[in-house]
Parts: structure tokens; sequence; C-alpha cells
């Protein structure tokens, strides 16, 4: 509510124009820089430069809640998004969940909110309370029927599209990934990769939602795609981790899906001196990569 | 882009709403995810030049269709759309029960 966002040509300009708005020195003031004034890569195709700034909080303690409270927020938002009711109760199951699961999952999550894995699918198998979500599928789902259901699916999505592929499904534990190969397949990706996430939307649907099943990571791989996305977008995120460190002004990203999202997470979370979160509401949550100690 | 308003739609083919792909990946994908598969039907119609395809499912199946805040609604648009391109038409997707 704070915040205040300024272009300018430069980025000095877009600051100075920032301070005036608030009306405070610069070193009272914290920057987070949204856009360079130049054109850059991942569809940064602003001339000038923008900013956001706010007063400064006056003491550090202030900031952690602050951030909590952002997280909370975060949360609440994904929580209306699945079932309000349930939240108590998925709080309490989250608190009491197997500590073994709950650092497996933390792995690679660092700064990021202590929530459920995917937002969809909010009650962990082991409900002690099968009312507790609303459904009444409370039977175990193996992870393989998931995979192969989806992969099913895939299948029968490439037939309908009149193209050619083969599938593959790869299993490691709970995380599963249906890769489809083909040479001509780049409609099912789209551009940026917006069919493919919608794909794959529709095969979590279509596998874990109708089966029930609430433990596993089902991934939807395309041509490749995905691959090659992991490996660009890994490479941009550290080249945005080196500014950030350089300039101790943190970058706002463009926004991205989730998928995006944990690669450029994973990428820098052993990162030193750099932290990351994500803002925003889909879809137009994004990346905020920040100096550790902000 | 044809005139719309000088094909009329007595012309024979331009009620025949021709986008198979579209229909055809519809179809799999809203029988794929819902509980009463049988009850889908998917009709097409011409409505200024774009393909309108209307998908019925069965009672308390239309929830499922439309996702929380309409997510999967827009997924399956998303992805009939990217179908409908092999078809050479524009598409609009509805729902109902």
């Amino acid at each position: 509510m704070e915040w205040v966002e300024t272009t300018g040509k430069t980025i000095a300009e877009a600051k100075e124009r920032a301070l005036d708005q608030l009306g405070v020195h610069e070193e009272d003031a914290e920057f987070e820089l949204l856009d360079e004034p130049k054109q850059g890569l991942f569809g940064r195709v602003r001339g000038e430069a923008r900013v956001r700034a706010r007063v400064r909080p006056t003491q550090a303690r202030q900031k952690v809640d602050r951030r909590d409270r952002r997280r909370e927020k975060g949360d609440r938002a994904e929580k209306a998004e699945s079932t309000p009711k349930t939240d108590k109760v998925e709080r309490t199951e989250r608190a009491s969940r197997p500590a073994a699961t709950t650092s497996q999952r933390a792995t690679g999550e660092r700064q990021r909110a202590p929530r459920p894995p995917r937002s969809d699918s909010p009650a962990p198998k082991k409900n002690t309370n099968p009312s507790a979500d609303g459904q009444s599928k409370e039977q175990l789902v193996d992870a393989r029927q998931v995979g192969e259901e989806a992969q099913r699916f895939m299948n029968a999505l490439v037939s309908a599209f009149g193209l050619a592929g083969t599938s593959e499904l790869v299993e490691d534990g709970d995380d599963l990934e249906v890769r489809v190969h083909g040479a001509e397949l780049g409609l099912l990706v789209g551009p940026r990769g917006t069919t493919l996430q919608a794909v794959q939307d529709l095969a979590r649907v279509a596998s874990q939602r109708r089966l029930g099943d609430h433990d596993t990571r089902l991934r939807v791989d395309v041509g490749g795609y995905r691959e090659r996305r992991r490996g660009a977008l890994g490479k941009f995120a550290v080249q945005m981790a080196d500014e950030v460190k350089e300039s101790g002004v943190a970058r706002v990203l463009e926004p991205m899906s989730s998928a995006d999202r944990k690669i450029i997470h994973d990428t820098l979370s052993t990162t030193e001196g750099i932290a990351t979160r994500s803002e925003g509401d889909d879809p137009f949550r994004r990346v905020v990569i920040a100096p550790a100690n902000d | 882009m044809t005139d719309t308003e000088s094909t009329p739609e007595s012309t024979p083919e331009s009620n025949e709403a021709s986008a198979p792909t579209a229909v055809a990946v519809l179809t799999h994908i809203v029988r794929s995810i819902v509980d009463d598969p049988e009850a889908v039907v998917v009709d097409s119609s011409i409505n200024r030049g774009k393909v309108r395809l209307e998908v019925r499912v069965g009672p308390g199946d239309l929830g499922r269709v439309i996702g929380r805040r309409g997510r999967t609604a827009q997924s399956i648009r998303t992805v009939v759309r990217a179908a409908a391109t092999r078809d050479d038409v524009e598409v609009d997707v509805d729902f109902a029960d």
C-alpha cells in the first residue's frame, strides 16, 4: 500500500521521482527495480526504467514480520481458491504432518512459504478426518496408477490433435513426469509454453483429481520443451541474481507460471547473498530476487 | 477473412461447423475429467465466422469442468483453440449442464 511506482529514462531518474513522491532521503527508502531502461530477455520490452519504492521500515525485525505477513496473505489467497471452510483443518494437519515429509518437501524451497506443495491438492493422504476436504474419495491411490492415467490422457490427446508422438512415464516416488516425444508437437506447447501449461493442468485434473489422489506431483513435458526452458531460465536467474548482488537492489521479474517460478527458486536456492520469493496473484504472480539481508 | 454478411447461413457448408480437430480434442478432454463420460455432448455451430462449440455434461459434472475460479475451463479453451488452428478456424467454447 505504501509502495510507489515510478518510471524514468534512467534508473536514477526513476528513483529521484519516487523519492519526490515519498518525500524522504534516499537512505530512508528502499527500492525494487521493476524494469531496466532497455530491452531485455523474456519479454521485457519497456523502454523506460521502472522502480518501486517505499519508506524503509525503521526496524529490521519489522521486515521479517512483514515478509511473514505477506506469505500468510499469499497462503490465504491460495486457500480461498481451494476450500475456505477447511482452512483450519488443513492448517492443523499440515502442522502435524510427519517431519520427514515436511523437510523433504521443504528441500529447495528456501524462503518460500510453508504451504502445501500444490495449491490444488491441499489435503494429505494420511487424512485423519476424511470429511475434512469435502470429498469422499479417500482410498489410497498408487502413484503408478495416476501416472498411467495421465499417460493415457496424453496419448489420446496427441491423437485427437491428429499428431504423432510417443509418450513415456518417468516415475520417481511421488514425482511423476509424462514426456511426449515427437517431431511436430509445437502446437501442444504454444507461445511461451502457455498451451503446455494448460495441457498439464488438464492432465492433472484427468488423473490426480479424478482418482482422488493428493500425493503425487505430476508434470507433463512435450518435445523436451521444459528441459530446454529450464536451461534458459536457469541461466537467466543466475544472471539476475548476480545483478542483484552487485547492485544491492531487489529485482522483480516478469509474471511467470508456477513451473517457471519454481525453476527460478530452485536454481537460486543455494546462491549466497540473495533470497527469492513470489508475490502477487496468478496470472501475474512474479518472482522477486532480493539481497539476502533485505 | 470473408465478409460474413454476404455469406448467409443458408449456404450448404456454413451451417455445418467444420472444426473436427477442435471437436475431437474437446470431447476427449471433457470425457477424461467428468464422472459421467457418456453424458458429454459437444455441439458446434457457426457464429459470425467463428465456430462455437457448446459442451453439455451430466448433472453435477459442470463444476469439475469449470474448476476453481474457472481455471479448468480456461485451460480447456486454451488447448481447444490450439487444436482449432489445425482446422483453420477460430473457436469459442461454452459449457452447460
